[in-house]
Protein backbone atom coordinates (compact mmCIF):
# COMPACT_ATOMS: atom_id res chain seq x y z
CA UNK A 1 0.00 0.00 0.00
CA UNK A 2 2.79 2.46 0.66
CA UNK A 3 5.87 3.25 2.64
CA UNK A 4 4.65 6.27 4.64
CA UNK A 5 1.48 8.00 5.77
CA UNK A 6 1.09 10.21 2.70
CA UNK A 7 1.43 7.41 0.17
CA UNK A 8 -0.81 5.19 2.26
CA UNK A 9 -3.54 7.83 2.47
CA UNK A 10 -3.49 8.58 -1.26
CA UNK A 11 -3.60 4.89 -2.18
CA UNK A 12 -6.48 4.30 0.20
CA UNK A 13 -8.46 7.25 -1.14
CA UNK A 14 -7.76 5.99 -4.66
CA UNK A 15 -9.14 2.52 -3.89
CA UNK A 16 -12.35 3.95 -2.45
CA UNK A 17 -12.67 6.43 -5.33
CA UNK A 18 -12.41 3.69 -7.95
CA UNK A 19 -15.06 1.60 -6.21
CA UNK A 20 -17.33 4.62 -5.89
CA UNK A 21 -16.75 5.48 -9.53
CA UNK A 22 -18.05 2.08 -10.59
CA UNK A 23 -21.05 2.30 -8.28
CA UNK A 24 -21.85 5.90 -9.23
CA UNK A 25 -21.69 5.31 -12.95
CA UNK A 26 -24.57 2.84 -12.67
CA UNK A 27 -27.44 5.30 -12.03
CA UNK A 28 -26.11 7.53 -14.80
CA UNK A 29 -25.97 4.58 -17.17
CA UNK A 30 -29.46 3.55 -16.19
CA UNK A 31 -30.65 7.05 -17.01
CA UNK A 32 -28.80 7.03 -20.35
CA UNK A 33 -30.18 3.58 -21.08
CA UNK A 34 -33.79 4.59 -20.40
CA UNK A 35 -33.59 7.94 -22.16
CA UNK A 36 -31.56 6.40 -24.97
CA UNK A 37 -33.99 3.55 -25.49
CA UNK A 38 -36.82 6.08 -25.55
CA UNK A 39 -34.91 8.09 -28.14
CA UNK A 40 -34.30 4.99 -30.26
CA UNK A 41 -37.93 3.90 -30.02
CA UNK A 42 -39.32 7.41 -30.55
CA UNK A 43 -40.72 7.74 -27.02
CA UNK A 44 -40.11 10.27 -24.23
CA UNK A 45 -38.71 8.07 -21.49
CA UNK A 46 -38.54 9.23 -17.87
CA UNK A 47 -38.69 13.04 -18.15
CA UNK A 48 -40.93 14.10 -15.26
CA UNK A 49 -38.73 14.00 -12.15
CA UNK A 50 -36.27 16.87 -12.15
CA UNK A 51 -34.43 18.39 -15.12
CA UNK A 52 -34.35 15.89 -18.05
CA UNK A 53 -35.68 13.25 -15.66
CA UNK A 54 -32.29 13.09 -13.93
CA UNK A 55 -33.64 12.86 -10.38
CA UNK A 56 -35.64 9.81 -11.42
CA UNK A 57 -32.49 7.98 -10.28
CA UNK A 58 -32.91 9.24 -6.72
CA UNK A 59 -36.53 8.18 -6.75
CA UNK A 60 -35.44 4.74 -7.97
CA UNK A 61 -32.86 4.49 -5.21
CA UNK A 62 -35.44 5.34 -2.57
CA UNK A 63 -37.77 2.75 -4.06
CA UNK A 64 -35.03 0.10 -4.03
CA UNK A 65 -34.17 0.83 -0.41
CA UNK A 66 -37.72 0.84 0.93
CA UNK A 67 -39.13 -2.19 -0.87
CA UNK A 68 -40.44 -5.07 1.16
CA UNK A 69 -37.82 -7.61 2.18
CA UNK A 70 -38.57 -10.99 0.68
CA UNK A 71 -36.89 -14.36 1.09
CA UNK A 72 -38.17 -17.51 -0.63
CA UNK A 73 -39.46 -19.87 2.04
CA UNK A 74 -37.84 -23.05 0.80
CA UNK A 75 -34.60 -21.65 -0.58
CA UNK A 76 -31.18 -21.59 1.02
CA UNK A 77 -31.11 -18.24 2.84
CA UNK A 78 -27.33 -17.94 3.15
CA UNK A 79 -26.72 -18.64 -0.55
CA UNK A 80 -29.69 -16.47 -1.47
CA UNK A 81 -28.18 -13.50 0.36
CA UNK A 82 -24.64 -14.22 -0.81
CA UNK A 83 -25.48 -14.16 -4.53
CA UNK A 84 -26.02 -10.37 -4.96
CA UNK A 85 -22.79 -9.66 -3.07
CA UNK A 86 -20.88 -12.11 -5.23
CA UNK A 87 -22.38 -10.41 -8.30
CA UNK A 88 -20.59 -7.16 -7.47
CA UNK A 89 -17.17 -8.61 -6.64
CA UNK A 90 -15.80 -9.57 -10.11
CA UNK A 91 -16.48 -6.21 -11.76
CA UNK A 92 -15.12 -4.29 -8.76
CA UNK A 93 -11.90 -6.30 -8.56
CA UNK A 94 -11.38 -6.20 -12.32
CA UNK A 95 -11.80 -2.43 -12.44
CA UNK A 96 -9.24 -2.01 -9.64
CA UNK A 97 -6.57 -3.65 -11.84
CA UNK A 98 -7.21 -1.55 -14.95
CA UNK A 99 -5.09 1.60 -15.37
CA UNK A 100 -7.47 4.52 -15.84
CA UNK A 101 -4.79 7.05 -16.72
CA UNK A 102 -1.03 7.60 -16.82
CA UNK A 103 0.73 7.52 -13.44
CA UNK A 104 1.47 10.94 -11.94
CA UNK A 105 4.64 11.95 -10.17
CA UNK A 106 4.81 13.96 -6.97
CA UNK A 107 8.05 15.89 -6.52
CA UNK A 108 9.58 16.09 -3.03
CA UNK A 109 7.76 18.67 -0.86
CA UNK A 110 7.59 19.83 2.75
CA UNK A 111 4.55 19.41 4.99
CA UNK A 112 4.08 19.28 8.80
CA UNK A 113 7.76 20.10 9.25
CA UNK A 114 9.24 17.14 7.43
CA UNK A 115 10.15 16.23 3.88
CA UNK A 116 8.01 13.90 1.83
CA UNK A 117 8.39 12.27 -1.52
CA UNK A 118 9.11 11.85 -4.28
CA UNK A 119 6.26 9.53 -5.15
CA UNK A 120 4.73 7.98 -8.25
CA UNK A 121 1.06 7.11 -8.04
CA UNK A 122 -0.54 4.73 -10.49
CA UNK A 123 -3.99 5.82 -11.64
CA UNK A 124 -5.44 2.42 -10.73
CA UNK A 125 -6.37 0.46 -7.64
CA UNK A 126 -3.44 -1.88 -7.69
CA UNK A 127 -0.80 -2.55 -10.32
CA UNK A 128 -0.44 -6.26 -10.98
CA UNK A 129 2.48 -7.06 -13.23
CA UNK A 130 0.17 -9.50 -14.99
CA UNK A 131 -3.01 -7.42 -15.04
CA UNK A 132 -4.62 -9.26 -17.97
CA UNK A 133 -4.44 -12.66 -16.27
CA UNK A 134 -5.86 -11.15 -13.09
CA UNK A 135 -8.78 -9.48 -14.87
CA UNK A 136 -9.60 -12.68 -16.77
CA UNK A 137 -9.37 -14.64 -13.53
CA UNK A 138 -11.72 -12.51 -11.48
CA UNK A 139 -14.23 -11.95 -14.26
CA UNK A 140 -14.45 -15.73 -14.75
CA UNK A 141 -15.98 -15.81 -11.26
CA UNK A 142 -19.02 -13.88 -12.48
CA UNK A 143 -20.87 -17.10 -13.30
CA UNK A 144 -21.09 -17.99 -9.60
CA UNK A 145 -23.35 -15.06 -8.79
CA UNK A 146 -25.92 -16.39 -11.27
CA UNK A 147 -25.51 -20.02 -10.15
CA UNK A 148 -25.83 -19.08 -6.48
CA UNK A 149 -28.87 -16.92 -7.18
CA UNK A 150 -30.57 -19.69 -9.14
CA UNK A 151 -29.76 -22.34 -6.57
CA UNK A 152 -30.45 -20.25 -3.48
CA UNK A 153 -33.90 -19.18 -4.70
CA UNK A 154 -34.98 -22.81 -5.17
CA UNK A 155 -37.27 -21.84 -8.00
CA UNK A 156 -37.44 -23.61 -11.34
CA UNK A 157 -37.28 -20.44 -13.41
CA UNK A 158 -34.33 -19.15 -11.42
CA UNK A 159 -32.59 -22.49 -11.80
CA UNK A 160 -33.08 -22.63 -15.58
CA UNK A 161 -31.83 -19.07 -15.85
CA UNK A 162 -28.77 -19.92 -13.78
CA UNK A 163 -27.96 -23.04 -15.81
CA UNK A 164 -28.34 -21.19 -19.08
CA UNK A 165 -26.21 -18.37 -17.77
CA UNK A 166 -23.36 -20.58 -16.66
CA UNK A 167 -23.37 -22.55 -19.92
CA UNK A 168 -23.28 -19.26 -21.80
CA UNK A 169 -20.49 -17.72 -19.73
CA UNK A 170 -18.28 -20.80 -20.06
CA UNK A 171 -18.82 -20.98 -23.82
CA UNK A 172 -18.01 -17.36 -24.46
CA UNK A 173 -15.17 -17.16 -21.96
CA UNK A 174 -13.13 -19.42 -24.24
CA UNK A 175 -13.55 -17.15 -27.24
CA UNK A 176 -12.86 -14.11 -25.06
CA UNK A 177 -9.65 -15.52 -23.60
CA UNK A 178 -8.39 -16.65 -27.00
CA UNK A 179 -9.06 -13.28 -28.64
CA UNK A 180 -6.99 -11.60 -25.92
CA UNK A 181 -4.09 -14.00 -26.59
CA UNK A 182 -3.57 -12.22 -29.93
CA UNK A 183 -3.04 -8.90 -28.13
CA UNK A 184 -0.70 -10.49 -25.60
CA UNK A 185 1.40 -12.00 -28.41
CA UNK A 186 1.43 -8.74 -30.32
CA UNK A 187 2.54 -6.47 -27.50
CA UNK A 188 4.55 -9.20 -25.79
CA UNK A 189 3.33 -8.36 -22.29
CA UNK A 190 0.69 -9.11 -19.65
CA UNK A 191 0.64 -5.58 -18.29
CA UNK A 192 -2.06 -3.07 -19.23
CA UNK A 193 0.27 -0.12 -18.76
CA UNK A 194 2.84 -1.58 -21.16
CA UNK A 195 0.11 -2.21 -23.75
CA UNK A 196 -1.10 1.40 -23.55
CA UNK A 197 2.44 2.76 -23.73
CA UNK A 198 3.13 0.63 -26.80
CA UNK A 199 0.06 2.11 -28.47
CA UNK A 200 1.11 5.69 -27.74
CA UNK A 201 3.55 5.69 -30.67
CA UNK A 202 3.41 5.86 -34.48
CA UNK A 203 2.42 2.61 -36.18
CA UNK A 204 5.53 0.47 -36.14
CA UNK A 205 6.06 -3.19 -36.81
CA UNK A 206 8.69 -5.63 -37.99
CA UNK A 207 8.54 -6.68 -41.64
CA UNK A 208 10.75 -9.74 -42.04
CA UNK A 209 13.19 -8.42 -39.49
CA UNK A 210 13.19 -4.81 -40.74
CA UNK A 211 11.42 -2.08 -38.76
CA UNK A 212 8.64 -0.24 -40.59
CA UNK A 213 7.21 3.01 -39.20
CA UNK A 214 4.07 4.72 -40.50
CA UNK A 215 4.05 8.22 -39.05
CA UNK A 216 0.46 9.19 -39.68
CA UNK A 217 -1.22 6.29 -37.87
CA UNK A 218 -1.25 5.51 -34.14
CA UNK A 219 0.03 2.07 -33.08
CA UNK A 220 -3.42 0.87 -32.03
CA UNK A 221 -4.20 -2.80 -31.51
CA UNK A 222 -7.25 -2.53 -33.77
CA UNK A 223 -5.02 -2.18 -36.83
CA UNK A 224 -3.31 -5.52 -36.13
CA UNK A 225 -6.19 -7.40 -34.54
CA UNK A 226 -9.52 -6.40 -36.13
CA UNK A 227 -10.88 -9.94 -35.86
CA UNK A 228 -9.81 -10.25 -32.24
CA UNK A 229 -11.49 -6.92 -31.45
CA UNK A 230 -14.81 -8.04 -32.96
CA UNK A 231 -14.72 -11.40 -31.16
CA UNK A 232 -13.78 -9.82 -27.84
CA UNK A 233 -16.53 -7.23 -28.08
CA UNK A 234 -19.18 -9.83 -28.97
CA UNK A 235 -18.00 -12.14 -26.19
CA UNK A 236 -18.17 -9.24 -23.74
CA UNK A 237 -21.86 -8.82 -24.54
CA UNK A 238 -22.39 -12.47 -23.66
CA UNK A 239 -20.31 -12.17 -20.48
CA UNK A 240 -22.32 -9.17 -19.30
CA UNK A 241 -25.60 -10.96 -20.15
CA UNK A 242 -26.74 -8.08 -22.30
CA UNK A 243 -29.03 -8.29 -25.27
CA UNK A 244 -28.75 -10.02 -27.74
CA UNK A 245 -27.22 -12.55 -25.31
CA UNK A 246 -29.55 -12.05 -22.34
CA UNK A 247 -31.03 -15.55 -22.43
CA UNK A 248 -30.42 -16.14 -18.71
CA UNK A 249 -33.13 -13.59 -17.98
CA UNK A 250 -35.34 -13.95 -21.07
CA UNK A 251 -38.64 -12.59 -19.75
CA UNK A 252 -40.77 -14.37 -22.31
CA UNK A 253 -39.52 -17.77 -21.22
CA UNK A 254 -38.15 -17.53 -17.69
CA UNK A 255 -40.06 -14.70 -15.92
CA UNK A 256 -36.79 -12.93 -15.04
CA UNK A 257 -34.34 -15.82 -14.96
CA UNK A 258 -31.94 -16.07 -12.05
CA UNK A 259 -33.16 -12.91 -10.33
CA UNK A 260 -36.86 -13.83 -10.35
CA UNK A 261 -36.90 -13.99 -6.53
CA UNK A 262 -34.87 -10.84 -5.97
CA UNK A 263 -36.36 -7.44 -5.29
CA UNK A 264 -35.30 -4.12 -3.86
CA UNK A 265 -31.67 -3.57 -3.07
CA UNK A 266 -30.67 -7.17 -3.71
CA UNK A 267 -31.89 -6.83 -7.29
CA UNK A 268 -30.09 -3.52 -7.49
CA UNK A 269 -26.79 -5.20 -6.64
CA UNK A 270 -27.20 -7.58 -9.59
CA UNK A 271 -27.87 -4.51 -11.66
CA UNK A 272 -24.69 -2.79 -10.46
CA UNK A 273 -22.79 -5.97 -11.27
CA UNK A 274 -24.13 -6.02 -14.82
CA UNK A 275 -23.34 -2.38 -15.50
CA UNK A 276 -19.98 -2.75 -13.82
CA UNK A 277 -19.26 -5.58 -16.21
CA UNK A 278 -20.19 -3.36 -19.15
CA UNK A 279 -17.85 -0.69 -17.84
CA UNK A 280 -14.96 -3.13 -17.44
CA UNK A 281 -15.66 -4.59 -20.89
CA UNK A 282 -15.57 -1.15 -22.51
CA UNK A 283 -12.38 -0.24 -20.66
CA UNK A 284 -10.74 -3.48 -21.83
CA UNK A 285 -11.76 -2.83 -25.44
CA UNK A 286 -10.32 0.69 -25.26
CA UNK A 287 -7.06 -0.47 -23.67
CA UNK A 288 -6.46 -3.44 -25.95
CA UNK A 289 -7.50 -2.00 -29.29
CA UNK A 290 -8.09 1.76 -29.11
CA UNK A 291 -4.99 3.22 -27.52
CA UNK A 292 -6.19 3.28 -23.91
CA UNK A 293 -5.85 6.72 -22.36
CA UNK A 294 -3.74 8.12 -25.18
CA UNK A 295 -4.48 9.64 -28.58
CA UNK A 296 -1.22 9.62 -30.51
CA UNK A 297 0.19 12.11 -31.57
CA UNK A 298 -1.79 14.75 -29.67
CA UNK A 299 -2.41 13.35 -26.22
CA UNK A 300 0.26 11.06 -24.81
CA UNK A 301 1.69 10.70 -21.28
CA UNK A 302 4.52 13.00 -22.45
CA UNK A 303 2.47 15.85 -23.95
CA UNK A 304 -0.55 15.89 -21.61
CA UNK A 305 1.22 17.63 -18.64
CA UNK A 306 2.53 20.38 -20.96
CA UNK A 307 -0.91 20.95 -22.47
CA UNK A 308 -2.58 21.18 -19.07
CA UNK A 309 0.23 23.37 -17.74
CA UNK A 310 -0.35 25.89 -20.53
CA UNK A 311 -4.12 25.64 -20.25
CA UNK A 312 -4.35 26.15 -16.48
CA UNK A 313 -1.22 28.27 -16.09
CA UNK A 314 0.38 25.94 -13.51
CA UNK A 315 4.12 25.55 -13.51
CA UNK A 316 4.89 23.18 -10.64
CA UNK A 317 5.87 19.75 -11.98
CA UNK A 318 3.63 17.93 -9.50
CA UNK A 319 0.47 19.75 -10.50
CA UNK A 320 1.25 19.58 -14.21
CA UNK A 321 1.71 15.84 -13.91
CA UNK A 322 -1.49 15.54 -11.88
CA UNK A 323 -3.64 17.56 -14.29
CA UNK A 324 -2.07 15.72 -17.22
CA UNK A 325 -3.22 12.44 -15.68
CA UNK A 326 -6.70 13.88 -15.22
CA UNK A 327 -6.78 14.91 -18.88
CA UNK A 328 -5.72 11.43 -20.00
CA UNK A 329 -8.33 9.97 -17.68
CA UNK A 330 -10.96 12.07 -19.44
CA UNK A 331 -9.68 10.76 -22.78
CA UNK A 332 -10.12 7.18 -21.56
CA UNK A 333 -13.58 7.96 -20.19
CA UNK A 334 -14.64 9.54 -23.50
CA UNK A 335 -13.68 6.37 -25.36
CA UNK A 336 -15.31 4.16 -22.71
CA UNK A 337 -18.52 6.18 -22.91
CA UNK A 338 -18.57 5.68 -26.68
CA UNK A 339 -18.43 1.93 -26.16
CA UNK A 340 -21.06 2.05 -23.43
CA UNK A 341 -23.33 3.80 -25.88
CA UNK A 342 -22.74 0.98 -28.40
CA UNK A 343 -23.80 -1.47 -25.67
CA UNK A 344 -27.03 0.46 -25.22
CA UNK A 345 -27.66 0.98 -28.92
CA UNK A 346 -27.23 -2.74 -29.61
CA UNK A 347 -29.54 -3.68 -26.77
CA UNK A 348 -32.38 -1.63 -28.21
CA UNK A 349 -31.71 -2.58 -31.83
CA UNK A 350 -31.12 -6.34 -32.04
CA UNK A 351 -33.56 -9.08 -31.04
CA UNK A 352 -32.55 -11.89 -28.70
CA UNK A 353 -30.93 -15.08 -30.05
CA UNK A 354 -32.52 -18.47 -29.70
CA UNK A 355 -30.62 -20.71 -27.32
CA UNK A 356 -29.34 -23.08 -30.00
CA UNK A 357 -28.22 -20.09 -32.09
CA UNK A 358 -26.35 -18.77 -29.08
CA UNK A 359 -24.47 -22.02 -28.53
CA UNK A 360 -23.86 -22.36 -32.26
CA UNK A 361 -22.37 -18.89 -32.48
CA UNK A 362 -20.19 -19.46 -29.44
CA UNK A 363 -18.78 -22.88 -30.26
CA UNK A 364 -18.93 -23.16 -34.05
CA UNK A 365 -18.19 -19.60 -35.15
CA UNK A 366 -16.46 -17.52 -32.51
CA UNK A 367 -14.24 -20.19 -30.97
CA UNK A 368 -12.80 -21.43 -34.30
CA UNK A 369 -12.29 -17.86 -35.50
CA UNK A 370 -10.59 -16.92 -32.25
CA UNK A 371 -8.35 -19.99 -32.53
CA UNK A 372 -7.57 -19.09 -36.12
CA UNK A 373 -6.74 -15.55 -35.06
CA UNK A 374 -4.40 -16.82 -32.34
CA UNK A 375 -2.56 -19.23 -34.64
CA UNK A 376 -2.18 -16.70 -37.45
CA UNK A 377 -1.00 -14.01 -35.03
CA UNK A 378 1.54 -16.40 -33.53
CA UNK A 379 2.90 -17.41 -36.97
CA UNK A 380 3.06 -13.84 -38.25
CA UNK A 381 4.69 -12.53 -35.08
CA UNK A 382 7.28 -15.31 -35.24
CA UNK A 383 8.04 -14.75 -38.95
CA UNK A 384 8.23 -10.97 -38.71
CA UNK A 385 10.38 -10.82 -35.58
CA UNK A 386 12.79 -13.51 -36.79
CA UNK A 387 16.16 -11.99 -37.63
CA UNK A 388 16.15 -12.62 -41.40
CA UNK A 389 19.65 -12.68 -42.85
CA UNK A 390 21.19 -11.52 -39.60
CA UNK B 1 7.62 -10.51 7.20
CA UNK B 2 5.20 -10.75 10.11
CA UNK B 3 2.25 -9.69 7.98
CA UNK B 4 3.24 -12.20 5.31
CA UNK B 5 3.27 -14.94 7.92
CA UNK B 6 -0.11 -13.88 9.33
CA UNK B 7 -1.56 -13.80 5.81
CA UNK B 8 -0.11 -17.21 4.98
CA UNK B 9 -1.26 -19.03 8.12
CA UNK B 10 -4.61 -17.27 8.20
CA UNK B 11 -5.28 -18.28 4.64
CA UNK B 12 -3.99 -21.79 5.31
CA UNK B 13 -6.47 -22.17 8.16
CA UNK B 14 -9.31 -21.01 5.93
CA UNK B 15 -8.18 -23.40 3.20
CA UNK B 16 -8.12 -26.37 5.57
CA UNK B 17 -11.54 -25.43 6.90
CA UNK B 18 -13.05 -25.17 3.39
CA UNK B 19 -11.38 -28.40 2.28
CA UNK B 20 -12.70 -30.22 5.34
CA UNK B 21 -16.17 -28.84 4.69
CA UNK B 22 -15.90 -30.04 1.08
CA UNK B 23 -15.59 -33.65 2.16
CA UNK B 24 -17.94 -33.53 5.16
CA UNK B 25 -21.08 -31.67 4.01
CA UNK B 26 -23.73 -34.15 2.81
CA UNK B 27 -25.22 -31.97 0.05
CA UNK B 28 -23.08 -32.43 -3.13
CA UNK B 29 -23.78 -28.90 -4.39
CA UNK B 30 -22.68 -27.37 -1.10
CA UNK B 31 -19.58 -29.55 -1.24
CA UNK B 32 -18.81 -28.23 -4.73
CA UNK B 33 -19.30 -24.64 -3.53
CA UNK B 34 -16.85 -25.25 -0.68
CA UNK B 35 -14.44 -26.65 -3.25
CA UNK B 36 -14.81 -23.38 -5.18
CA UNK B 37 -13.86 -21.46 -2.05
CA UNK B 38 -10.90 -23.80 -1.61
CA UNK B 39 -9.77 -23.10 -5.18
CA UNK B 40 -10.08 -19.34 -4.74
CA UNK B 41 -8.22 -19.58 -1.43
CA UNK B 42 -5.49 -21.56 -3.18
CA UNK B 43 -5.20 -18.82 -5.79
CA UNK B 44 -4.87 -16.31 -2.96
CA UNK B 45 -2.18 -18.51 -1.43
CA UNK B 46 -0.20 -18.59 -4.69
CA UNK B 47 -0.57 -14.83 -4.94
CA UNK B 48 0.65 -14.39 -1.38
CA UNK B 49 3.70 -16.52 -2.19
CA UNK B 50 4.55 -14.33 -5.19
CA UNK B 51 3.42 -16.67 -7.98
CA UNK B 52 1.01 -14.19 -9.53
CA UNK B 53 0.72 -15.95 -12.88
CA UNK B 54 -0.09 -19.31 -11.32
CA UNK B 55 -2.63 -17.57 -9.08
CA UNK B 56 -4.31 -16.04 -12.12
CA UNK B 57 -4.34 -19.32 -14.02
CA UNK B 58 -5.69 -21.10 -10.95
CA UNK B 59 -8.57 -18.60 -10.92
CA UNK B 60 -9.26 -18.85 -14.66
CA UNK B 61 -8.98 -22.62 -15.06
CA UNK B 62 -10.11 -24.12 -11.76
CA UNK B 63 -12.26 -21.54 -10.02
CA UNK B 64 -13.64 -19.99 -13.20
CA UNK B 65 -14.12 -22.86 -15.62
CA UNK B 66 -13.80 -26.34 -14.08
CA UNK B 67 -15.75 -25.58 -10.92
CA UNK B 68 -18.48 -23.68 -12.76
CA UNK B 69 -18.99 -26.80 -14.85
CA UNK B 70 -18.95 -28.97 -11.73
CA UNK B 71 -21.59 -26.90 -9.97
CA UNK B 72 -23.69 -26.66 -13.12
CA UNK B 73 -23.59 -30.40 -13.81
CA UNK B 74 -24.38 -31.20 -10.17
CA UNK B 75 -27.42 -28.95 -10.41
CA UNK B 76 -28.56 -30.74 -13.57
CA UNK B 77 -28.11 -34.31 -12.37
CA UNK B 78 -30.30 -36.52 -10.30
CA UNK B 79 -27.67 -37.62 -7.82
CA UNK B 80 -29.62 -40.09 -5.70
CA UNK B 81 -28.09 -43.18 -7.32
CA UNK B 82 -24.58 -41.78 -6.97
CA UNK B 83 -25.12 -40.83 -3.34
CA UNK B 84 -26.42 -44.35 -2.60
CA UNK B 85 -23.56 -46.12 -4.29
CA UNK B 86 -20.82 -43.98 -2.78
CA UNK B 87 -21.96 -43.31 0.76
CA UNK B 88 -22.39 -46.71 2.36
CA UNK B 89 -20.66 -50.08 2.54
CA UNK B 90 -17.48 -51.48 3.99
CA UNK B 91 -15.84 -51.88 0.60
CA UNK B 92 -16.32 -48.29 -0.52
CA UNK B 93 -15.27 -47.07 2.92
CA UNK B 94 -12.07 -49.09 2.71
CA UNK B 95 -11.49 -47.79 -0.84
CA UNK B 96 -11.94 -44.23 0.33
CA UNK B 97 -9.48 -44.62 3.19
CA UNK B 98 -6.98 -46.34 0.91
CA UNK B 99 -7.19 -43.72 -1.80
CA UNK B 100 -6.87 -40.83 0.63
CA UNK B 101 -3.88 -42.51 2.27
CA UNK B 102 -2.34 -42.97 -1.18
CA UNK B 103 -2.93 -39.31 -2.00
CA UNK B 104 -1.42 -38.10 1.26
CA UNK B 105 1.56 -40.37 0.65
CA UNK B 106 2.07 -38.98 -2.84
CA UNK B 107 1.76 -35.39 -1.62
CA UNK B 108 4.22 -35.88 1.23
CA UNK B 109 6.62 -37.83 -0.96
CA UNK B 110 6.67 -35.22 -3.71
CA UNK B 111 7.00 -32.39 -1.19
CA UNK B 112 9.90 -34.21 0.45
CA UNK B 113 11.72 -34.83 -2.81
CA UNK B 114 11.31 -31.28 -4.11
CA UNK B 115 12.81 -29.33 -1.24
CA UNK B 116 15.33 -27.87 -3.68
CA UNK B 117 12.54 -25.75 -5.19
CA UNK B 118 12.07 -24.03 -1.85
CA UNK B 119 15.62 -22.60 -1.84
CA UNK B 120 15.32 -18.90 -2.53
CA UNK B 121 17.34 -17.52 -5.41
CA UNK B 122 19.71 -14.56 -5.02
CA UNK B 123 17.88 -12.12 -7.26
CA UNK B 124 14.17 -11.47 -6.91
CA UNK B 125 12.68 -12.16 -10.35
CA UNK B 126 9.88 -9.97 -11.72
CA UNK B 127 6.50 -11.47 -12.52
CA UNK B 128 7.17 -11.32 -16.27
CA UNK B 129 10.40 -13.29 -15.79
CA UNK B 130 8.58 -15.90 -13.71
CA UNK B 131 5.93 -16.31 -16.39
CA UNK B 132 8.54 -16.59 -19.13
CA UNK B 133 10.57 -19.16 -17.19
CA UNK B 134 7.42 -21.16 -16.61
CA UNK B 135 6.60 -21.19 -20.30
CA UNK B 136 10.14 -22.13 -21.34
CA UNK B 137 10.35 -24.93 -18.78
CA UNK B 138 6.96 -26.27 -19.81
CA UNK B 139 7.96 -26.47 -23.47
CA UNK B 140 11.53 -27.74 -23.03
CA UNK B 141 12.37 -29.68 -19.88
CA UNK B 142 8.85 -30.87 -19.04
CA UNK B 143 7.58 -31.18 -22.61
CA UNK B 144 6.97 -34.93 -22.31
CA UNK B 145 4.98 -34.66 -19.07
CA UNK B 146 3.03 -31.75 -20.56
CA UNK B 147 2.08 -33.69 -23.70
CA UNK B 148 1.21 -36.81 -21.70
CA UNK B 149 -1.13 -34.74 -19.56
CA UNK B 150 -2.72 -33.41 -22.73
CA UNK B 151 -3.31 -36.96 -23.98
CA UNK B 152 -4.76 -37.90 -20.60
CA UNK B 153 -7.26 -35.07 -20.85
CA UNK B 154 -8.11 -36.09 -24.42
CA UNK B 155 -8.76 -39.67 -23.27
CA UNK B 156 -11.02 -38.39 -20.52
CA UNK B 157 -12.94 -36.22 -23.00
CA UNK B 158 -13.41 -39.15 -25.40
CA UNK B 159 -14.53 -41.33 -22.50
CA UNK B 160 -17.07 -38.75 -21.39
CA UNK B 161 -18.52 -38.55 -24.90
CA UNK B 162 -18.70 -42.36 -25.08
CA UNK B 163 -20.46 -42.62 -21.72
CA UNK B 164 -22.89 -39.82 -22.49
CA UNK B 165 -23.90 -41.43 -25.81
CA UNK B 166 -24.73 -44.68 -24.04
CA UNK B 167 -28.44 -45.04 -23.48
CA UNK B 168 -29.14 -43.98 -19.92
CA UNK B 169 -25.69 -42.48 -19.43
CA UNK B 170 -24.04 -43.37 -16.13
CA UNK B 171 -27.29 -44.95 -14.94
CA UNK B 172 -27.37 -47.48 -17.83
CA UNK B 173 -29.04 -50.79 -17.09
CA UNK B 174 -27.21 -53.76 -18.58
Amino acid sequence: MGTDAFEFTINFVKMVAIFLMMVQIVPLLVWVERRGSAYIQNRFGPNRVGPLGLTQLLADAVKFLTKEEFVPGRGYPFIYYAAPVVAMIPATLALAAIPLSAPFHVEPFEMFGRNWGPYTFMFQGYDFGIGIVFVLGVSSLAAYALLLAGYGSNNKYSMYGALRASAQTISYELAMGLSIVGVILLFNTFSFTDIVNAQSAPLNFMWFGKKVVVEWLPNWGLIYQPLGAVILFAAMFAEANRLPFDLPEAEGELVAGYHTEYAGFKFNMFFIGEYGHMFVASALMVIFYFGGYTIYPWLTPETAPQIMGKLLGVTSATWMSFWGSILLHLVLMAKVVAFLWIFIQVRWTLPRFRYDQLMDLGWRSMLPWALFNTVITAIVVLLMRYQWGA
Amino acid sequence: MLWDAIGFYGMALFLIFFALKTITVPNPIHAALYLVLTMIGLAGMFFNLGAHFIAGVQMIVYAGAVMVLFVMVLMLFDLKAEIRSFSRGLLSGALKIMSSALLVGFALGSAGSSVAILDSSDTAPTQIDVTRQLGVLLYTKYLFAFEVLGILLLVVAVGVVAVSRMKGGTHAQH
